[in-house]
C-alpha cells in the first residue's frame, strides 16, 4: 500500500472512534494528531494503525485528557565529553552494542540516567533466551532473534555469565484449543495438526525441536497436568541472567575502550544541518557524531529531541511471580501451555526455570498509560495463578517475591533499527520488547553494519573479548572455599543467609567495574536479598557495608537511585525536630 | 583466634540464641559442645531493649540482652567452644561444613541440636500487590535498624498485623517520635499477647483496625501510601472499603516462620502446621541423634519457654553423645478439635511431659481433654490463638500409641 491508501483506510477507522483526528502518512509512517476521550481511544487508534499493512512506524500525538507532558530537565551547559557515538541506554541493548563497538577503533560514551546499567526495561525481563519459534514468520525479531540465539553460548562464555540450554516444552492439553468444535476434532487438532505446524517452522528456521508423547511426557516431567495430550520439546531453548550479562557487555565494553557516564540524563540532541552533533544531557554536553537510541521505553522521546520520530512508544506490562528454591526441581525444563487462539490477556510465557535455582511463572500482558507503572496488582497475581496452574496443578505457592517488567513495544510490534533518513547520524534501536534479550547481540551486530556503511570501522588488534569472572561463593567446592578465604577472610563471612552471599563478594561488587552503589545493585549482582527472607536479615548488614565502602552515611543509603532513601536519618532525629 | 579445618565435637548446637545457649549449656555437663552462630550469641535477643523477658525463669523482668547476657556469660564459663559469625553451608549426616573469617570448618560429631531459630513473614508470601519503593520492612528489622544500626526507618507509619513484634513496634517507634498512624489486623482477634496490646497500643492512643488489610502499595522510589480495606470472613477485602493512607513506612508484623532449611538437609521430618520438626519429649526428631529445640520448632511466645526446650534438647543430646540415650520413637499426639498444633507430637509415655498448644480459634470457658489410657481434663475461662497452651500430662494418661487433645466447651 502507498502513503495514500494507508492514509485513507486509517481514516476510516479513525472516524468511528472520534472526529477530531487527523492522519498524516510520509514514507509508511503514520502520524497521528488530535483528540479522544480517553487513552483507551488513543491506544486503540494507535493499534490499529500498527496493524495496517505496510505500515512502518505510527507516531500517536493524539491528545486525550490527562495525558502526561514530556517534561524535560534542564541540562548542563558545559561540554563534558566528546565521542565518535553515543549510545543513550545502559540496558541489554545499549551495552551489547557498545561492546560490539569496543571491538573497533572508535570513541563511545554510553550515557545512562539511572545509578546503574540494565535498571530499565532489562532487569524485569523474564531471562529466556528464545529460540524464535514463537515470533512472527518474516518480523525482523523474529530473524534477530533466531541469529541472536546462535550466538549467546559463546558470548555468555566470553563474558563468564550464566547461561543454561535447559530445554522447553510446549504443552498440549485438551484445553488448548478455545474454539467451538466437537472434542474429538479438537483433540485431532491438538495431537496432529498442531504439532506438525510447529515443527514444520521450526525446520524451516532450523531449530530443533520433537514432539514427544504424553507418556513420554510424563515421565519426564511426573509434575506436569495429566491433561496433557502431547508436547513439542525444543532442546536449545536457554536461560540466562539479564542484569549479570548487561552489566558484563558494559564492563567488557569499558576494558575495550569504552566509557559510560551513569546517572546522566539526556535532555537534548543536537542538530544542525540535519545531521547529529551531540546530545545535552543533565551532566552537559556531549559532542558526538553518531547517536545510537537505545533508550527503551523513552526511545521515542529521544527520536523526538532529535526531530527523527517515527514511532511512538506504547508501554506494556509483564507481571512475574518467583517461587521458594526448595521447589527448584519440581520440574526439569522450562514448559509453556499452548493456547490458541492467542487472546489479550494470554500472549506465552510460561514455568520458566531460572540460572537461580528458582522456578517463576510469567508473565502476564497488559497495557498501560504509565511507562514507570511497575506495580504487579491483585489481578495480575491471580491471573498468574490461573493461567500456570492448569499446567502444574499441584505446584506449591511458596512466592518469595514478584515483579512487574515494562516492554516498550511500538505500535508496528516490530523492532525499529535504522539510520534515520531525517537526520543523518542519528540510529533508531527502538521498539525492542521481546525477545530483545536474545537478540541483543544480533542488534549490535545489525547496529555496527549500519554505522560501517556511514564511517570506516577498522578494527582494534588488542580487544580483548574476556571479562573475568567474579567470585560467587556458592559456586565454589569446599576446597576452593578454604583458598579464597586464606586469602581474603570477607569470603568467609556468609552475610546473606538465604543464597549464601559473602561480604567478600559485596565488597567485590562496591568496588566493581561499574560500582554497584545502591543495595539493588549489590542484589543483582551478589544475589543478597534475594532469597527466601528478601533482605529481612542481610539488609542492614549489606547497607553497613555499602556505607563503610563507599562512604556513604549509612542513614543515606539507597535502594535503588535518587529517591530512595532507606532511612529518614539517624535513630533520634524525629525527637531533635521536635 | 581459631583456625577452620576438620575437627571433632562431642555436639554441634546449631544456633546461638536462647535455645542454643541453653542446650549448649546442658549438653556441657556430658561432653564437649561446639556451638555455631552465624552472627552474635543472644539472637534475636539482643535487638529487644525493652522489658519483659525472664519472668518465668528468673522471677524478675529483664532486658533481651540482659537474659541473654545472663546464658552467654554461662556459656564462656562452661568451655563450650563457641563460633561466631559462622554460618553452617551444609549438613551431611553428622558431618557439617561451615563458613567463617578464620576458614571453612568441617565438623564430625555425634549429635546435633537444631536451633536457628525462625525468620519473619515477608510481603510477597502474603502477595501484597502494589510497587516495591523503599520504605517496607519486616518489623524485625526495624527494630534491629533503630536498636542496634542507630536509624529511622520512618517518618509516618503504618504497621500491618498485631502480632507481639509489630505491638512493640508501634510503642518503638512512636517512642522515637514516628507517628504510628494504626496497626491494621486481618483477624478479628489481635494476634499478640492482650498485655501488649495495652502496654504497646491503648497507652500511646494508636489504633488498632481489626479485619483489615493492606491491598495496595503506592510509590516509585520511597514509599508514598498504603491502600487499606476491611475484609470479609474469608478475609477478602470488601470492595469500596479502600481508605488511601499517606505515610512513607509499612511494617509488616505478619507472622513467622521457622527456618528449616539444614534440618530438611538433614532429611528431618517436618510438621506442615508447626513448619519445625516433628520431635518428642526429649526434643529428638525423626533423624537419630539430631535434637531441635526453640523456634525452629514451633514459634514461641515466651522466651522462657524457649530455654526450658533448649535445656531439654541439650540435655538428650549430651546423653545421646556419650550413649546413654535409647531411641524409642512411638505414642502419637493428636491435635484434636480446635487444637491447631501439639509440640512435642510424640510422646513415648514414660515420663511426666509438657505438651504446648495452640488453639485454632478463641473460646471462653472451656475444658482442655487428654486422653489416652486415662482422660485428664483442664479448665480454661479462655483460650486464644494468641497465646499458647501449656498443659502438664502424666506419664501414667500417656500410652505407647495415641494421646489425643481436645479443647471443647
Amino acid at each position: 500500500m502507498n502513503d495514500k491508501k494507508i492514509r485513507k483506510r486509517i481514516e476510516k477507522i479513525a472516524k468511528k472512534i472520534s472526529k477530531d483526528i487527523m492522519v498524516r502518512v510520509e514514507n509508511r509512517v503514520v502520524y497521528l494528531e488530535g483528540r479522544t476521550n480517553s487513552w483507551e481511544d488513543y491506544l486503540k487508534l494507535g493499534i490499529l494503525a500498527g496493524k495496517i499493512k505496510d505500515v512502518k512506524g505510527v507516531v500517536n500525538n493524539i491528545d486525550y485528557p490527562g495525558k502526561k507532558k514530556m517534561i524535560r530537565k534542564q541540562g548542563g551547559k558545559e561540554k563534558v565529553g566528546e565521542a565518535d557515538v553515543v549510545i543513550i541506554g545502559a540496558g541489554v541493548v545499549g551495552c551489547a552494542i557498545a561492546r560490539e563497538l569496543s571491538k573497533y577503533e572508535i570513541n563511545v560514551i554510553i550515557i545512562e540516567k539511572a545509578e546503574d546499567v540494565a535498571c530499565g526495561v532489562t532487569k524485569a525481563n523474564n531471562a529466556m533466551v528464545h529460540t524464535g519459534i514463537g515470533e512472527k514468520m518474516g518480523t525482523l525479531k523474529q530473524r534477530l532473534c533466531v541469529e541472536g540465539h546462535k550466538m549467546y553460548e559463546r558470548l555468555c562464555e566470553e563474558l563468564n555469565v550464566p547461561y543454561e540450554k535447559c530445554g522447553m516444552w510446549i504443552v498440549l492439553t485438551k484445553d488448548s484449543l478455545k474454539f467451538k468444535i466437537p472434542s474429538f476434532l479438537a483433540n485431532f487438532i491438538a495431537k496432529r495438526i498442531i504439532p506438525f505446524i510447529i515443527l514444520r517452522r521450526g525446520k524451516k528456521l532450523g531449530i530443533p525441536m520433537k514432539v514427544v508423547k504424553r507418556k513420554e511426557l510424563l515421565k519426564e516431567e511426573p509434575n506436569v497436568t495429566k491433561d496433557a495430550l502431547v508436547a513439542v520439546y525444543s532442546p536449545t531453548y536457554g536461560i540466562t541472567s539479564p542484569y549479570l550479562l548487561t552489566i558484563a557487555l558494559a564492563e567488557n565494553a569499558i576494558e575495550n575502550g569504552a566509557k559510560i557516564m551513569l546517572n546522566t540524563e539526556v535532555v537534548d540532541v543536537m542538530v544542525k544541518d540535519s545531521r547529529i552533533k551531540g546530545v545535552v544531557t543533565t551532566k552537559g554536553i556531549i559532542e558526538a557524531k553518531y547517536v545510537i537510541n537505545a533508550a527503551g521505553l523513552y526511545a521515542d522521546e529521544i527520536a523526538e529531541m532529535a526531530g527523527a520520530r517515527e514511532y511512538t512508544i506504547h508501554p506494556k506490562k509483564g507481571a512475574t511471580l518467583i517461587f521458594d528454591k526448595e521447589y527448584g526441581n519440581y520440574i526439569n525444563h522450562s514448559m509453556s501451555l499452548l493456547r490458541l487462539p492467542r487472546t489479550e490477556h494470554y500472549k506465552g510465557g510460561g514455568v520458566m526455570l531460572t540460572v537461580d535455582g528458582n522456578i517463576q511463572w510469567g508473565p502476564t500482558i497488559s497495557e498501560v498509560e504509565d511507562k514507570e507503572d511497575t506495580s504487579v496488582t491483585a489481578d495480575e497475581i491471580e491471573e498468574i495463578f490461573s493461567m500456570f496452574s492448569p499446567l502444574l496443578p499441584h505446584f506449591p505457592r511458596a512466592v518469595i517475591a514478584y515483579f512487574s517488567g515494562v516492554r516498550a513495544a511500538t505500535f508496528t510490534e516490530d523492532f525499529f533499527i535504522e539510520a534515520s533518513e531525517k537526520v543523518k547520524g542519528f540510529i533508531h534501536v527502538a521498539g525492542i520488547q521481546s525477545p530483545g534479550l536474545t537478540a541483543a547481540p544480533a542488534i549490535a551486530k545489525m547496529v555496527v553494519n549500519i554505522l560501517e556503511k556511514e564511517i570506516p570501522l577498522e578494527k582494534k588488534t588488542n580487544f580483548n573479548p574476556y571479562r573475568k569472572k567474579p567470585v560467587v561463593f556458592r559456586e565454589l567446592s569446599i576446597e576452593e572455599k578454604k583458598k579464597m578465604i586464606e586469602k581474603n577472610p570477607a569470603y568467609g563471612k556468609i552475610v546473606c543467609r538465604c543464597e549464601h552471599v559473602t561480604e567478600g563478594e559485596i565488597i567485590d561488587a562496591i568496588h566493581g567495574k561499574i560500582p554497584a552503589l545502591n543495595i539493588d545493585a549489590i542484589k543483582r549482582r551478589t544475589r543478597a536479598g534475594m532469597g527466601r527472607c528478601h533482605g529481612s536479615f542481610c539488609l542492614p548488614k549489606v547497607a553497613k557495608i555499602l556505607s563503610r565502602e563507599a562512604g556513604i552515611p549509612l542513614e543515606k543509603v539507597l535502594k535503588d537511585g535518587e529517591g530512595s532513601r532507606l532511612f529518614i536519618g539517624k535513630a533520634k532525629c524525629l525527637l531533635e525536630e521536635k | 583466634m581459631f583456625a577452620g579445618g576438620k575437627m571433632k565435637a562431642g555436639i554441634v548446637v546449631i544456633g546461638g540464641g536462647p535455645a542454643g545457649l541453653a542446650a549448649s549449656l546442658k549438653a556441657s555437663e556430658y561432653t564437649d559442645v561446639m556451638l555455631l552462630e552465624r552472627d552474635e550469641l543472644g539472637g534475636i535477643l539482643q535487638q529487644c531493649i525493652h522489658d519483659g523477658f525472664g519472668n518465668f525463669i528468673f522471677g524478675k523482668m529483664l532486658t533481651g540482652p540482659e537474659y541473654a547476657e545472663h546464658f552467654i556469660e554461662r556459656a564462656r564459663d562452661a568451655g563450650i567452644d563457641i563460633r561466631v559469625g559462622t554460618t553452617v553451608l551444609q549438613v551431611e549426616g553428622k558431618k557439617i561444613v561451615a563458613s567463617g573469617s578464620d576458614g571453612i570448618l568441617e565438623i564430625e560429631t555425634k549429635a546435633i541440636v537444631l536451633a536457628m531459630g525462625c525468620r519473619e513473614r515477608s510481603r510477597c508470601q502474603i502477595l501484597i500487590p502494589g510497587t516495591r519503593p523503599a520504605g517496607i520492612y519486616t518489623a524485625g528489622t526495624a527494630q534491629r535498624l533503630i536498636n542496634v544500626e542507630g536509624v529511622m526507618p520512618g517518618r509516618k507509619v503504618v504497621i500491618l498485623g498485631s502480632g507481639d513484634v509489630g505491638l512493640m513496634m508501634a510503642r518503638r517507634l512512636t517512642l522515637e517520635g514516628a507517628e504510628v498512624e494504626g496497626v491494621y489486623e486481618i483477624m478479628p482477634k489481635p494476634g499478640g499477647l492482650i498485655r501488649n496490646v495495652v502496654q504497646c497500643l491503648h497507652d500511646y492512643n494508636i489504633p488498632l483496625h481489626l479485619c483489615h488489610t493492606v491491598v495496595d502499595i503506592k510509590g516509585k522510589k520511597r514509599l508514598e501510601g498504603v491502600v487499606v480495606a476491611k475484609v470479609n470472613e474469608a478475609m477478602k477485602p470488601i470492595k469500596g472499603t479502600e481508605r488511601f493512607i499517606p505515610c512513607d513506612c509499612l511494617i509488616l508484623a505478619v507472622g513467622l516462620i521457622p527456618e528449616n532449611e539444614l534440618s530438611r538437609q538433614i532429611g528431618v521430618a517436618i510438621d506442615s502446621r508447626t513448619q519445625g520438626p516433628i520431635v518428642d519429649e526429649r526434643m529428638e526428631t525423626s533423624v537419630e541423634g539430631v535434637f531441635a529445640c526453640g523456634n525452629v520448632v514451633h514459634v514461641h511466645d515466651l522466651v522462657d519457654d524457649v530455654t526450658i526446650a533448649g535445656e531439654i534438647a541439650g540435655e538428650n543430646a549430651g546423653k545421646y553423645a556419650i550413649g546413654e540415650f535409647e531411641r524409642i520413637r512411638k505414642g502419637k499426639v493428636i491435635a484434636g478439635e480446635n487444637v491447631r498444633y501439639v509440640v512435642p507430637q510424640i510422646l513415648r509415655g514414660m515420663e511426666d511431659v509438657t505438651s504446648y498448644l495452640r488453639v485454632e480459634k478463641e473460646m471462653e470457658n472451656v475444658k482442655l481433654i487428654v486422653s489416652g489410657k486415662k482422660t485428664f481434663e483442664k479448665k480454661y475461662r479462655i483460650v486464644r490463638p494468641a497465646e499458647m497452651v501449656k498443659v502438664k500430662v502424666n506419664a501414667d494418661i500417656l500410652t505407647s500409641n495415641e494421646v489425643r487433645i481436645d479443647v471443647k466447651s
